[in-house]
């Protein structure tokens, strides 16, 4: 037996039974059998279980209320909104989903069997049922539950998300249930009087409904209000726990690390530029580039340069491309011109990508002194194997321009299959 | 250079007091900074108040209807004409930057640039240049396109010129490393420069203060 009542969600109709079976340490079948047999004693069974049904949250209700419902384990919120949960909430949904039409069609099946049974019943009985009052009484209760169902849909999704709230299905139930019970009120109300005297209470009834409606307008919107501040206040506090999460893992980590490394420049700097560039990828992972396998890749190996030597490589991009085997080579190119960059240059360096149609350039400029091309040592691999070299072996060009300004590697690669005559 | 004999009168806005009172230590002497300012609406007074010539705009502030530094442009409309918008950012968003730039802003730096080069650019704005950061330059060529394609507007196009001095400033090149490599003077290259700031800030191509997301779809 648990403490708390909750409605299950393995349900048939409201999950109501399966809840009270929980609740009550009894099986679900018995539960459901008594609530049947109650309704053969003036619907004693459907009253209560419309009551509990009312009054009872679904089990997977807990999170939602829990403004109000501390739960057991010490710091609820932070644990109860990762996202994780989202994608919990979202299954639940999508369940329901599929599963109201069975449970709903089931509920007008057995009503109407109700009804029926009722009203053989009360033939035998004598009572002078009229079908002119049963009908809109019917309707009236159809409309009813239509209408409530809707609340319970949306006590449960709406509190965690309320844009599901204004679904048009929602607000279709809804307004078809509202729209059931005043026509069957006013047939039955019509049916017992004059047309005359119909209107007449008509307006009598809108009348007193606006009174009251304009007495409690101020209410239900305060409360609304205070219900929209607190959802918006949960939200917030769902991302700055996240946010909290991220910054200690990453950020303050750093800046434990560069208080120990502050005797030297190089080390803060290598730290610092290093959590700035993951805290941008966090921050802008939304907007970032669609994840283009080049530029991704050429973005990773100038953070590696940069983590080894300590100066910025700026990238900017322009488009992207795919490239399979050959993008290896671009790649590995680009990841030697930029050490070259940082090693020699010894400032920052700036890496340029585009791709266009004609092929992928990339440019990789550094503002250090600078140094003669002609004049490389031929044991000094870096340049004229690993990039020009490398370059060419893949349908590619290199080109070297050193001077006193700065050195820059220009890297062009054609597209593959197109033109390959009208190499650049 | 385009630097004015009397010093160049500066509004620093930026709601980091660190970050302000560096910036301050790191401008040339020829820059007097007038007033600071950490939010919307204290920046809009301060700039109505003083008059500035250059205004160091930080892209991210609070206060005002949270639309931050081009809400403070937008505020300060009527000085437009006689006051520069320098915007300065650590954001990497292009959502972040082009609005800002199609606000009225005249260029865009990121704050790491060192105090050398900001003044410089503070110069250059002050002297009615535009001013591009190499990633802003990126941004450009990522929302015209690179490829010289047949439109109907003008505006809607950047001319191969254009397109050769945005890639050589993307690359990373100063104004004067441009016009050396193009050969043409260094005059040339903020005309071409401006234009294509001044395309950015009226085309409609693409709604580009909205491209950022479209982007993707490329």
């Amino acid at each position: 037996m648990s403490a708390k009542m909750y409605r299950s969600q393995q349900r048939m109709v409201a999950g109501v039974c399966g809840g009270l079976a929980e609740h009550l340490g009894i099986r679900v079948g018995v539960v459901r059998a008594v609530m049947v047999g109650a309704c053969f004693f003036f619907g004693a069974g459907l009253v209560f279980y419309g009551w509990l049904w009312l009054l009872v949250p679904l089990a997977g209700d807990r999170t939602s209320s829990a403004g109000t419902l501390l739960d057991d384990d010490g710091n609820p919120r932070l644990k109860l909104f990762r996202p994780a949960q989202g994608a919990v909430v979202e299954d639940n949904t999508t369940t329901r989903r599929q599963r109201i039409p069975v449970g709903f069609r089931e509920v007008l099946i057995g009503g109407a069997l109700v009804i029926a049974a009722i009203a053989i019943f009360g033939g035998q009985q004598g009572w002078a049922l009229r079908l002119g009052t049963l009908i809109p009484l019917l309707v009236i209760i159809l409309g009813a539950v239509l209408a409530w169902m809707q609340l319970d849909n949306t006590r449960r999704v709406g509190l965690l998300n309320a844009a599901k709230m204004n679904t048009p299905m929602a607000m279709l139930r809804l307004g078809g249930g509202v729209a059931l019970v005043i026509a069957g009120v006013l047939v039955i109300v019509a049916g017992s009087g004059s047309w005359a005297l119909m209107w007449t209470s008509v307006v009598a009834s809108l009348a007193v409904l606006a009174g009251v409606g304009l007495v409690l307008a101020p209410w239900a919107l305060k409360f609304w209000r205070e219900f929209q501040e607190e959802r918006a206040g949960r939200i917030r506090e769902t991302e700055r726990a996240e946010i909290a999460a991220h910054l200690h893992d990453s950020v303050l980590q750093t800046l434990a690390l560069i208080q120990k490394s502050a005797s030297s420049p190089a080390d803060v700097t290598r730290l610092a530029r290093a959590q700035e560039r993951e805290l941008r990828e966090w921050i802008y992972q939304d907007s970032a580039h669609s994840t283009g396998a080049l530029v991704e890749r050429v973005k990773a190996v100038c953070a590696e340069a940069e983590d080894l030597h300590g100066h910025a490589v700026e990238v900017v991009a322009v488009g992207d491309a795919e490239l399979g085997e050959r993008g290896n080579a671009l790649v590995q190119a680009v990841r030697e011109a930029v050490l070259n960059g940082v090693r020699h240059g010894g400032t920052t360096v700036s890496v340029y990508i585009e791709a266009g149609a004609q092929g992928v350039d990339v440019f990789v400029k550094d503002r250090g002194p600078g140094f003669d091309v002609a004049t490389v040592p031929a044991d000094r691999l870096g340049v004229r194997e690993s990039v020009v070299g490398r370059m060419q072996r893949n349908g590619g060009t290199a080109e070297i321009i050193s001077s006193a300004d700065g050195t820059e590697v220009r890297l062009h690669l054609p597209h593959e299959k197109p033109a390959t005559e009208e190499a650049k | 250079m385009t630097a004015a004999p009397t010093p160049i009168r500066v509004v620093i806005v930026d709601d980091h007091a660190i970050f302000r009172s560096g910036l301050k230590a790191d401008l040339a002497p020829d820059i007097a900074v007038l007033a600071e300012a950490a939010t919307v609406e204290e920046a809009i007074a301060a700039v109505a108040a003083h008059q500035p010539d250059v205004v160091l705009l930080d892209v991210h502030l609070p206060g005002g209807r949270g639309q931050g530094g081009r809400e403070v442009i937008a505020g300060s409309a009527a000085q437009l004409a006689t006051t520069k918008f320098l915007a300065l950012s650590v954001s990497d968003s292009a959502e972040d930057v082009v609005s800002v730039i199609r606000a009225g802003a005249r260029g865009y730096v990121t704050k790491s640039i060192s105090g050398a080069e900001i003044s410089d650019a503070v110069r250059r704005v002050a002297g009615g240049d535009a001013v591009f950061s190499p990633r802003l330059a990126g941004f450009v060529l990522d929302a015209f396109g690179t490829a010289e394609v047949a439109v109907e507007d003008e505006l809607d196009k950047l001319s191969a010129r254009e397109l050769e001095v945005m890639r050589l400033i993307a690359r990373g090149y100063s104004y004067k490393e441009v016009a050396k490599a193009l050969f043409i003077s260094i005059k040339t290259v903020e005309t071409h420069v401006s234009a294509v700031l001044r395309k950015l800030q009226l085309s409609s191509r693409h709604e580009l203060t909205r491209w950022a997301a479209d982007r993707r779809l490329l």
